[in-house]
């Protein structure tokens, strides 16, 4: 063979570079040269034999993909390209994950301290954790997404039966991935999510034996420790992706093996043409659906970026504290259904139906053996389907704190106006305008907006939490927008006092907040509450002193209210 | 197709502005969180703070104004002051001198919190030592602790008081006692919440009752006069311990706080408070 010098001789310096370069290039593509490339990118057709196909044959990475699609699948629908939107999301996660891996050490000791470290101290670090974060998010609901599509297209049919099972699979590692993630901050949203969620095991209709020593196995410990938060990093970095990435192969393969079905009106009842692609309805993977991949990246990438950026800050609650539990115990969204079942059913019923549930989902192709995918034939099916989302949603709907257990009225007025976690109106309000002194709900200060918003919402939350017998005791507040107390004689012979909608709420209240400096840049927010028995002031209900919560200068709650974290 | 190529090199080269974007804003960004980090410390430090040390060393760190966690009643303040010029000024500040530190600040205050003070009431915080508190803990009421020190603290001109020998010695730099300041003295120093009030020998609650000091103090070592003895027990408790305490109740010895001399000498003129307290005790003319 012709070494460089030789054919720099023969055909002079430039030639030969380009002719290198040419052999280069298509040694890397595996088949195809520079004036190939750019005739596909102009979109001309392919000269003769098309050296398009041959990196489908020779590179490992384009031989796991088609080298054409039937076009009807090529468009939005049917795909709404929520597969390849799986995956990429998949990938996108590996990524910023093993970023993140660096900066963090799984141990009690120092987790929620490398946390600060990557907000605080490494570049773009809060971009990095919210992009991950975000993104985690964003994989749970384009994967939803996608079983959702291949159930309404139909997709779950024959031949496709184990390609949906491995999809469930797929679901279930997606939610795990997602959750193991949800500890590691090792904050007090992470732990008591954790802590109340796998609690569950302890119900499963087991004998006791089991379920206790289940749920050792998830906690490493009597409660969740070191131990535990090892076990989890270890699944979330190590166990769930690499389950996921077994089974996406899989997955994938019975995908090409059986090719994207076509949309339900496109083919004979009973019959699956996805195989058979007429040569005049082929779209060639390149370039256009390389292309097309290529552009969806660039914009999912744009769209995470900036959503992490702009749109949505990850949460950072104070450090995970197994002695003190928070008043509402949040699950995730993704999983916020299974708590709003235990609302309405027996645990043990609940944590025994989930798995029945997800194995009753896995076998459902191989029971659904109706023929046909068009919808018309599958009124019944689809009507199911969503009755099941619509109950889906209710469930995840009473899942959330709206519909969680009252405590006591002033707890929950104090919760509401300065919750121990995230963001508020009031810790929303600059430091410099929360001013010193003692304050009454519904107060209006001139010239402090903030403060004076911040004294309404405390004035609404004292109103959803108390009653009048009327003599209401707060000035700043309208005798109009006191209700009546509805008063209940208790079997013991005491009194309770209650509104149409709330059982318990304090008659006549007095409510004072008091705001003192008490160090440079640090001021204490103290409610004080004083209720007496109606009818005989020397009976006090309640009388508390004790909800008191410091505000530093630098804190920063103002920017998270800024960047619409919560709402407030 | 050329379209598609068309948008995704624009969402490229708009991803690529929006990160020189954040890159540039990043040195800020980094130093707000830091503030930040701070900020939220303190904050759960003087919660801990409020909850674990303010009964001995005083709601705004003054070893003055403490209660009872359980009762909330005003009690004695056992510990030493912590807004304090002498413990926070200075990168080697008068106590780390004392006690002979030769680290940082932070870590003489984050040492004394973890693992107590062995021989006097200091508790020792850190769980690994055997206390309640967790390393995070710790740190953050430390970071609390540190943010006392101001300008106008350190701006106070350190003092500590040479305390004579003898009560004899003191009376020559002050020569008279007012017993009505001595008797508000008795309160705001916190003594009536241990040893009650002179007039009612059952309100002592942890120290013997002193209405009868006056008449007890002289015999209780032998061959030193009331007076003396009182001198001493004030500024060094752990000198001489009450037998049995033949008045009222004698919680444990090392509850009465040794803090005095320090709170009773940060001023030239300050040892007049012990001196009034005396003569209200009856044993100073
Ligand atoms: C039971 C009473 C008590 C409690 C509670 C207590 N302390 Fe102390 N503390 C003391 C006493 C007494 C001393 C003085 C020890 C000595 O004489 O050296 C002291 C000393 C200190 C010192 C050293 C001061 C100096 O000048 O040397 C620091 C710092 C301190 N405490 C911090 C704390 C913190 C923080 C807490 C809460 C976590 C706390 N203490 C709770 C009694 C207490
Ligand atoms: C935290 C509780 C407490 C506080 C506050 C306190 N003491 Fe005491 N005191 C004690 C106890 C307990 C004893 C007995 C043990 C001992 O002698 O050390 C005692 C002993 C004494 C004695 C010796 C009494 C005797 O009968 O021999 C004197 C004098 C005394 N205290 C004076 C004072 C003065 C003055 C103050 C205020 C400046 C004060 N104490 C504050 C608890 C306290
Ligand atoms: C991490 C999760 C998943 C990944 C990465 C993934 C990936 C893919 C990809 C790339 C395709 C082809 C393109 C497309 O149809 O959009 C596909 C098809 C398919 N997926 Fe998934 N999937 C996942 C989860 C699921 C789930 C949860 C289900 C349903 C339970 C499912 C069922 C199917 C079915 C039935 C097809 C065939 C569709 C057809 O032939 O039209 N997949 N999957």
């Amino acid at each position: 063979m012709a070494t460089f010098v030789d054919q720099v001789k023969e055909m002079g310096l430039k030639q030969a570079a380009i002719a290198k370069a040419d052999e280069a290039v298509e040694r890397i593509t595996a088949g195809m040269n520079i004036s190939d490339i750019r005739s596909a990118l102009r979109g001309d057709e392919p000269r003769r034999p098309n050296p398009r196909l041959r990196p489908h044959a020779d590179s490992f990475w384009l031989h796991i993909r088609p080298s054409f699609y039937h076009t009807e699948v090529t468009h939005i629908y049917p795909t709404f390209r929520m597969g390849w939107l799986s995956t990429f999301m998949f990938v996108w996660e590996t990524i910023t994950g093993i970023i993140l891996m660096i900066f963090y050490t799984p141990s009690p000791l120092v987790a929620y301290s490398n946390m600060w470290n990557i907000l605080s101290n490494v570049p773009l670090g809060q971009l990095i954790r919210n992009m991950h974060r975000l993104g985690a998010e964003v994989m749970v609901m384009v994967v939803a997404m996608h079983m959702l599509r291949t159930f309404i297209t139909g997709s779950y049919k024959k031949p496709r039966q184990f390609t949906w099972a491995t999809g469930m699979i797929l679901l279930v590692l997606t939610l795990m991935l997602s959750f193991s993630g949800y500890l590691l901050p090792w904050d007090q949203l992470a732990y008591w999510a954790l802590t109340v969620f796998i609690s569950g095991a302890e119900a499963a209709p087991a004998p006791a034996i089991i379920n206790q020593n289940i749920l050792l196995i998830l906690q490493g410990a009597p409660s969740l420790g070191a131990g535990g938060l090892l076990r989890w990093y270890l699944l979330h970095v190590l166990l769930m992706p690499l389950m996921l990435g077994i089974f996406f192969f899989v997955h994938y393969y019975k995908v090409v093996l059986h090719g994207l079905s076509l949309p339900p009106g496109r083919e004979e009842i009973g019959e699956d043409t996805a195989k058979r692609v007429p040569k005049n309805e082929r779209t060639y993977f390149i370039p256009d659906i390389l292309t097309s991949e290529l552009m969806w990246s660039a914009l999912m990438v744009l769209f995470l970026v900036a959503g992490s950026l702009w749109l949505w800050d990850a949460p950072l609650e104070t450090h995970a504290d197994p002695v003190v539990t928070p008043l509402h115990v949040v699950a995730p969204w993704y999983l916020s259904w299974s708590q709003g079942w235990l609302k309405l059913a027996d645990k043990t019923l609940v944590v025994g139906f989930i798995p029945a549930l997800l194995v009753a989902f896995i076998v459902m192709p191989y029971f659904e053996v109706g023929k046909s995918r068009r919808y018309v034939d599958r009124r019944v099916g689809l009507s199911v389907a969503f009755l099941f989302m619509a109950f889906m949603l209710v469930s995840n709907w009473m899942g959330t704190p709206e519909y969680a257990v009252a405590s006591s009225p002033d707890r929950e007025v104090s919760i509401e106006f300065l919750p121990e976690q995230g963001p508020s109106l009031m810790k929303a309000v600059p430091y410099d305008e929360m001013l010193v002194g003692k304050f009454l709900p519904g107060q209006e200060i001139s010239g402090n907006p903030h403060m004076t918003e911040a004294l309404a919402e405390l004035k609404e939350a004292v109103l959803a939490n108390s009653c009048t017998m009327g003599a209401p005791r707060i000035v700043t507040i309208p005798e109009d927008e006191w209700r009546e107390c509805r008063v209940v004689t208790l079997d013991d012979g005491s009194k309770r006092y209650d509104l149409a909608f709330k059982e318990d709420v304090m008659p006549d209240p007095y409510v004072e907040l008091i705001i003192e400096e008490i160090q440079p840049g640090l001021k204490s927010l103290q409610l004080v509450f004083n209720v007496t028995e109606p009818g005989n002031p020397d009976v006090l209900r309640i009388d508390t002193q004790d909800w008191k919560t410091f505000i530093h200068a630098d804190s920063n709650y103002e920017e998270e209210c800024r960047f619409a974290n919560k709402s407030c | 197709m050329q379209v598609k190529i068309i948008i995704g090199t624009i969402a490229f080269m708009l991803t690529m502005i929006i990160l020189g974007f954040a890159a540039i804003r990043e040195p800020g960004r980094l130093e707000d969180f830091t503030l930040a980090r701070e900020g939220r410390q303190i904050e759960t430090g003087a919660r801990l703070y409020h909850n674990q040390c303010a009964t001995c060393h005083g709601v705004n760190g003054k070893a003055e104004e403490c209660y009872d966690a359980a009762t909330g009643e005003s009690i004695g303040c056992q510990g030493l002051p912590l807004n304090y010029n002498q413990l926070l000024c200075g990168d080697t500040s008068a106590r780390m001198s004392a006690l002979n530190w030769e680290g940082s600040k932070l870590a003489f205050i984050q040492a004394t919190v973890s693992s107590g003070r062995y021989g006097t009431a200091m508790p020792t915080w850190a769980q690994e030592y055997g206390g309640p508190l967790r390393t995070d803990e710790i740190s953050d009421i430390v970071q609390f602790v540190l943010n006392w020190e101001t300008e106008e603290l350190c701006s106070q001109p350190l003092f500590e008081y040479p305390w004579p020998e003898t009560i004899d010695e003191l009376l020559v730099t002050f020569p008279t006692g007012d017993a009505v300041r001595g008797e508000e003295l008795y309160t705001t120093y916190g003594c009536s919440g241990c040893h009650g009030n002179l007039d009612d020998s059952t309100s002592a609650t942890v120290g013997p009752w002193q209405g009868n000091l006056a008449e007890e103090a002289g015999t209780r070592v032998e061959g030193m006069s009331g007076a003396q003895y009182v001198y001493e027990s004030i500024l060094h408790p752990n000198n001489y311990v009450v037998e049995q305490c033949p008045n009222g109740p004698c919680g444990d010895s090392s509850s009465m706080p040794t803090n005095f001399p320090a709170r009773m000498g940060d001023s030239e003129t300050k040892p007049q408070d012990l001196v009034d307290i005396m003569t209200y005790l009856g044993l100073l003319p």
